[in-house]
């Protein structure tokens, strides 16, 4: 199996995990995680080592988060378990000082860059050790000056342990990011923000690899992640509604059937 | 404040090398010093206080202790938010410091004063508030944030009209401090506090001796969560007068009197004098502001002689 292929499967079993975690809390929240898990797939399965941090700046994307650190060992299955339930510390966004994985709480967007801003400062500039920090962004995210004022610190202090990765499906609370709040150029926002930017295919891991893999020169890193919401389940995908609305059992084994299906196609 | 703030903090600085200073791009003559003695742990954030704030909590949840610079309105009113996710619930020890408490700035306009940044703050998790109540109260404050392993926010005022007087007593723990005691406890009184600096108007009273021959106690608080088993001498004034008048250069709504007066025995009265705008509002010196409010040592006197006529 390639490398590939296997985070490709990684992927796919988080998927039904997560879709799990949904049908059975009757949660929603559906696209966004399933628009992210990729991403959070390589980050967790490969880029990040125990001296790293990830913050989940698009907080409602946690159960995507629980799922992917369940299946790499980092949450056991009593945890995951509680998922939504009365008694967790796993709710619909992160909870503060939770899981050690987990290190911010998140929800309202526009907090993860400048926290991961401050963690990058301190790892690179004040402690001077080897230490990354990746920060997973919504389109939603990007649309609060937090997010830029932190773009500007990271800029302006090179902090080139730091990647941003947005996770740019193009909708967002009440519709797609073009008629809310247009966000293009996106890239070059980025760019001349002082970050090194790459523009991906944020469901295609040889790309999120290289991405990663590339010199930054200095600068912080942004991926511009170009994602489907509600990737891998066909009715899902590309609609407001999946941001929102939890399954029914019937949804739920066509959805479990799509998925299946999407995994016999191969990658191009 | 703002020089005691600044030496105090430096002290600070030096002695913990986990501890960081971030500015929202203020200090201006103030802090130049620390910039060039800690080097990369003095960052300026920029004019971007949600930014600083989250950075700051960053730092914090990477085993740093940040303290956070700002004028008090912007450190507190445009990143509330930052403070409550990012530091307060994550129980992080990020020390804010906001200059120009109440009407400090004066003439700068109410978009400079801060009269509600201790009742926005004081209902956040984990959260302690500081509110010196003179010059030679600052250092005092600044130690005992910087041991803290939680959030704390520190209200710095503008001293131009206070009155330097020695206190008679101070406890090491709460910070407050008593500044005058009853002449007669037999006899009716009048329990007097002062939240922070706003006991400056009691103590420009007594520096008059305006109440001379009024049975007073006057106590100036420093620090929320109040703690009246440690601050027994508050509790028992209260007790014995049953005529509480507080000041506070903050609105009433969220103050610390309000906050105070359910922690007090059954009182036959609670005047508070506090900070407001007026819909007719004009803007002028500190002092102009605290007259258009009824915060001047004439009220509080008042004040104090109807209490006392009354009881007697």
């Amino acid at each position: 199996m390639t490398a590939s292929a296997s985070l490709r499967a990684d992927a796919l079993a988080i998927r039904r995990k997560f879709l799990r975690m949904h049908y059975e809390a009757r949660a929603g929240h559906i696209g966004s995680g399933l628009s992210a898990i990729d991403l959070l797939t390589y980050l967790h399965g490969v880029w990040l080592r125990p001296q790293d941090r990830f913050i989940l700046s698009k907080g409602h994307g946690a159960s995507s988060l629980y799922a992917t650190l369940h299946h790499f060992g980092r949450l056991s299955d009593e945890e995951l378990a509680t998922y939504y339930k009365d008694g967790t510390l796993l709710p619909a966004h992160p909870a503060p000082r939770a899981h050690a994985a987990i290190p911010a709480a998140t929800g309202s967007l526009g907090h993860g860059l400048p926290i991961a801003c401050g963690m990058a400062y301190t790892e690179k500039v004040l402690a001077a050790r080897d230490g990354r920090v990746a920060c997973l962004l919504s389109d939603g995210d990007c649309n609060e000056g937090s997010t830029w004022e932190a773009a500007l610190f990271a800029g302006h202090h090179g902090l080139d342990n730091l990647v941003a990765v947005v996770d740019a499906n193009g909708i967002q609370g009440f519709g797609r990011t073009e008629d809310v709040l247009r966000l293009e150029p996106f890239a070059k926002k980025w760019e001349a923000f002082g970050f090194d930017v790459v523009e991906l295919d944020g469901h295609d891991f040889a790309q999120i690899e290289a991405a990663l893999a590339a010199p930054t020169h200095g600068r912080a890193r942004c991926l511009v992640a170009r994602t489907v919401k509600g990737k891998g389940v066909r009715f899902m995908e590309n609609t407001v509604d999946w941001h929102y609305w939890p399954m029914s059992e019937a949804q739920y084994a066509e959805a479990l059937a799509d998925l299946a299906r999407a995994d016999e196609v191969p990658a191009a | 404040m703002r020089v005691e703030f600044v030496k105090a903090v430096e002290a600070a600085l030096e002695a913990d090398p986990a501890s960081l200073f971030i500015t929202g791009d203020l200090g201006f003559n103030a802090f130049e010093g620390i910039a060039e003695r800690f080097g990369a742990r003095f960052v300026n954030a920029g004019v971007a206080e949600q930014s600083m704030v989250g950075i700051a909590a960053g730092a914090a949840l990477a085993g740093r202790k940040p303290w956070v610079y700002s004028i008090a309105p912007f450190a507190t009113y445009r990143c509330l938010e930052q403070i409550r996710n990012d530091v307060c619930l994550h129980d992080l020890p990020v020390r804010i410091a906001g200059n120009g408490g109440g009407f400090t700035y004066g003439i700068m306009g109410s978009t400079h004063h801060a009269l509600e940044d201790l009742g926005v703050l004081k209902g956040l998790p984990n959260m302690q508030l500081f509110f010196p109540c003179s010059n030679d109260h600052v250092a005092a404050a600044v130690h005992a944030m910087a041991a803290l392993a939680g959030p704390s926010y520190l209200r710095l005022a503008i001293s131009a009209y206070a009155t330097e007087r020695a206190p008679l007593a101070e406890h090491g723990a709460t910070l407050t401090r008593t500044y005058a005691r009853r002449a007669d406890r037999a006899r009716p009184g009048v329990t007097v506090i002062g939240a922070g600096h706003g006991v400056q108007v009691a103590l420009r009273a007594l520096a008059a001796h305006a109440l001379d021959g009024q049975n007073v106690d006057v106590f100036g608080l420093a620090r929320f969560p109040f703690d009246l088993a440690v601050d027994a001498e508050i509790l028992e004034s209260a007790r014995q007068t049953r005529d509480v008048v507080f000041v506070e250069e903050h609105y009433a709504a969220g103050g610390m009197g309000e906050s105070i007066q359910r922690l007090l025995p059954p009182l036959t009265s609670f005047t508070l004098l506090a900070a407001a705008y007026s819909r007719e509002q004009r803007y002028g010196s500190p002092a102009f502001h605290m007259r258009q409010c009824g915060l001047t040592p004439e009220a509080l006197v008042d004040a104090v002689r109807v209490r006392a006529r009354a009881a007697s």
